[in-house]
């Protein structure tokens, strides 16, 4: 403690430098922040939200094709199945084009049963199911555009050539996805003229342990049908999702590594500059009696204090970028909001340390072994 | 070692290598100093006047010979014991003062007191009783930048002298100063010699030194060529013959 001001004395003799460099490493770890922060929270999101009981069965030719209705009977008669809700899928837009976030529409009979962790009131369900223009929404997307219970709203069809006016019954919360607006599959239905197919299907298996066996049975029960399956585990089908992004989100990775690879070389030039100018000081203190491992440790403190005050700073301001993100536009492929995870911060920081520490060792290093005598007839 | 010098070099030889060069900056000089005495060593530059003082600081090696200082042989001293060493017995002071810019002249001569284990109410009393040994207590919350040359020698005396060292060295303390602040520092050190019975080594060029040193050593090409009695001692002598 008793150095604690010579170090912070020694950071600032060049303040203008100092700051020039606290801003260079906080910049690059906003950016790595911000980057790494996106392929983190989508994992996170998956782990969050998926549930291990849950299986999504949708054709094996890919989401956007659709299952007879019929199905539904002869899925909830397989064994160790408890619940079957049909999904489908509206895309309908509030009023722009620009503000679309995923609305479905799903069977209102099941939906407590198949999503007991989505955080609805009993009294919110028990609206959903009476109402036929019954809607549920999620934090996200009630924030973003300012909805509230009791609120009628109108979305313009997309894919269907028609518009839905729905009355928003409650909120989600809990593991739902928080820019999902739920409604009312028989509505949908009507207004489509009974079309006869869903887009998924949502099963709620009885044990985890079960989940195989049912996946299996699903698909090989409709392997001959006119419409095959493919089943998956939640978790999967959401990753499914997310497929196309992966090459995106590594190469978001690499480029915050290199960001920060970059940064440490030139924090490191920094750093070997200002320990250069300081040869002469370093000698005078160590021919009073300052060992050299006490030299390198208030160096590197130095450097260290540089390194969290940018991580600090850089890191801030992404959380506080992404949490405005969140609000402005909250998702990632549609499943969810964009928040820096407590690990990303955590391991930003410890970033910020490391470039300080390793940008400073080498040069301190040097300065506080070099020969007194030397180093003093440099000065003179 | 004969106890009642302070310092005794005994055929120490000093060799720098530079590059494919040998430079023989000490060749076999026996000198001891006794203790509370201030005393110049003087020569023309390549004589080795400053190897003679950082040996004895304990910030160079004798390439052979032996270094005892007090009652310590530091001539095969690992560093990080003569860096203890250094702490508790030299205080070292320099031609260009070598303060730290970012600190107050306080926080420039507390810097040898971060090395013991006063606490921050004692290292206070320590810090302004050196400032006021040397006449800047006034002076204390004051940057380096913003104090005269002679100012800033003061500063850099009362650092060398806070821990109360046994020894202090000065490689030309007057180098750098005119005429009048140079007289002050020979002074100075004059006072803390008699005062607090400091053995004082002081490199110089500085032909006024003589008159305030005990005992002048003259070196010159890495050998001792004399040792003459300083006129101070001549006057204390002559002061002594009339009383």
């Amino acid at each position: 403690m008793k150095y604690t001001g010579f170090v912070f004395k020694s950071m600032f003799r060049s303040r203008r430098r100092t700051i020039l460099t606290v801003l260079s490493i906080a910049v690059s770890l906003f950016t790595f922040s911000a980057l790494v922060s996106l392929p983190a929270v989508a994992n996170q999101i998956l782990a969050d939200s998926a549930s291990g009981l849950r299986v999504a069965c949708h054709s094996k030719a890919g989401v956007t094709y659709s299952l007879p209705e019929a199905y539904k009977q002869r899925i909830a008669v397989t064994p160790h199945v408890e619940a079957v809700a049909a999904q489908s899928w509206f895309g309908g837009i509030y009023h722009e084009v620009t503000d679309q976030f995923p609305n479905l529409a799903v069977d209102a009979e099941e939906a407590e049963v198949m999503w007991p962790d989505w955080g609805v009131s009993e009294e919110a369900w028990k609206r959903f199911r009476s109402l036929r223009t019954a809607c549920l929404v999620g934090p996200a997307t009630r924030s973003r555009f300012g909805f509230h219970v009791g609120q009628q709203i109108m979305l313009r069809g997309a894919i269907y050539p028609f518009n839905l006016t729905l009355n928003i019954v409650g909120v989600m919360g809990g593991k739902a996805p928080p820019n999902f607006m739920i409604f009312r599959r028989d509505y949908l239905r009507e207004a489509a003229g009974q079309p006869g197919f869903v887009d998924t299907y949502w099963i709620r298996v009885d044990r985890t342990e079960n989940v195989a066996q049912v996946i299996a049975s699903l698909d090989e029960q409709f392997s001959n049908s006119s419409s095959p399956t493919r089943s998956e585990s939640e978790a999967a089908f959401y990753g499914g999702f997310l497929q196309s992004s992966r090459t995106m989100f590594q190469l978001m990775e690499i480029l915050g590594f290199i960001v920060v690879v970059t940064i440490g070389l030139v924090a490191a030039n920094t750093a070997a500059m200002s320990i250069r100018e300081r040869r002469g000081e370093i000698a005078v203190m160590r021919s009073m009696g300052f060992p050299s491992r006490t030299i390198l440790a208030l160096l590197l403190a130095e450097s260290l204090l540089i390194g969290l005050a940018g991580g600090v700073l850089g890191c801030g301001a992404a959380y506080l970028v992404l949490k405005f993100l969140w609000v402005e536009a909250p998702t990632i492929v549609g499943l969810g909001a964009i928040r820096m995870p407590p690990s990303i911060l955590a391991e930003t920081i410890v970033i910020a340390a490391l470039i300080g520490i390793f940008s400073a060792y080498v040069p301190a290093r040097s300065a506080a072994r070099r020969n007194i005598v030397d180093a003093l007839r440099v000065v003179a | 070692m004969d106890e009642k010098y302070a310092i005794n070099l005994e055929h120490v030889t000093r060799i720098y290598k530079r590059d494919e060069f040998e430079i023989r900056a000490l060749d076999d000089i026996t000198l001891r100093i006794p203790s509370a005495h201030f005393v110049a060593i003087m020569g023309p530059s390549g004589s080795g006047k400053t190897t003679v003082l950082n040996l004895i600081a304990g910030i160079d090696h004798a390439t052979s010979g032996r270094v005892s200082v007090g009652d310590e042989e530091i001539t095969g001293m690992k560093e990080r014991d003569l860096a203890g060493w250094r702490a508790r017995h030299i205080g070292l002071v320099f031609q260009f003062y070598n303060l730290i810019p970012v600190l107050t002249a306080f926080e420039n001569v507390e810097l040898p007191l971060l090395l013991t284990n006063l606490r921050k109410a004692e290292r206070r009393d320590h810090v302004e009783t050196a400032l006021k040994v040397v006449g800047l207590a006034d002076r204390m919350d004051h940057y380096p930048r913003q104090l005269s040359g002679g100012q800033e020698q003061r500063v850099a005396i009362a650092r060398a002298i806070v821990t109360d060292p046994t020894i202090v060295v000065a490689d030309e303390p007057t180098g750098d100063l005119d005429a009048k602040s140079a007289e002050e520092i020979l002074s100075l050190l004059t006072e803390l010699n008699r005062q607090f019975h400091k053995t004082i080594v002081m490199v110089t060029h500085d032909p006024r030194a003589e008159r305030f040193v005990d005992t002048v050593y003259r070196l010159d090409k890495g050998v001792l060529v004399g040792v003459e009695p300083g006129k101070a001692a001549r006057g204390a002598s002559a002061a002594d013959a009339r009383a």
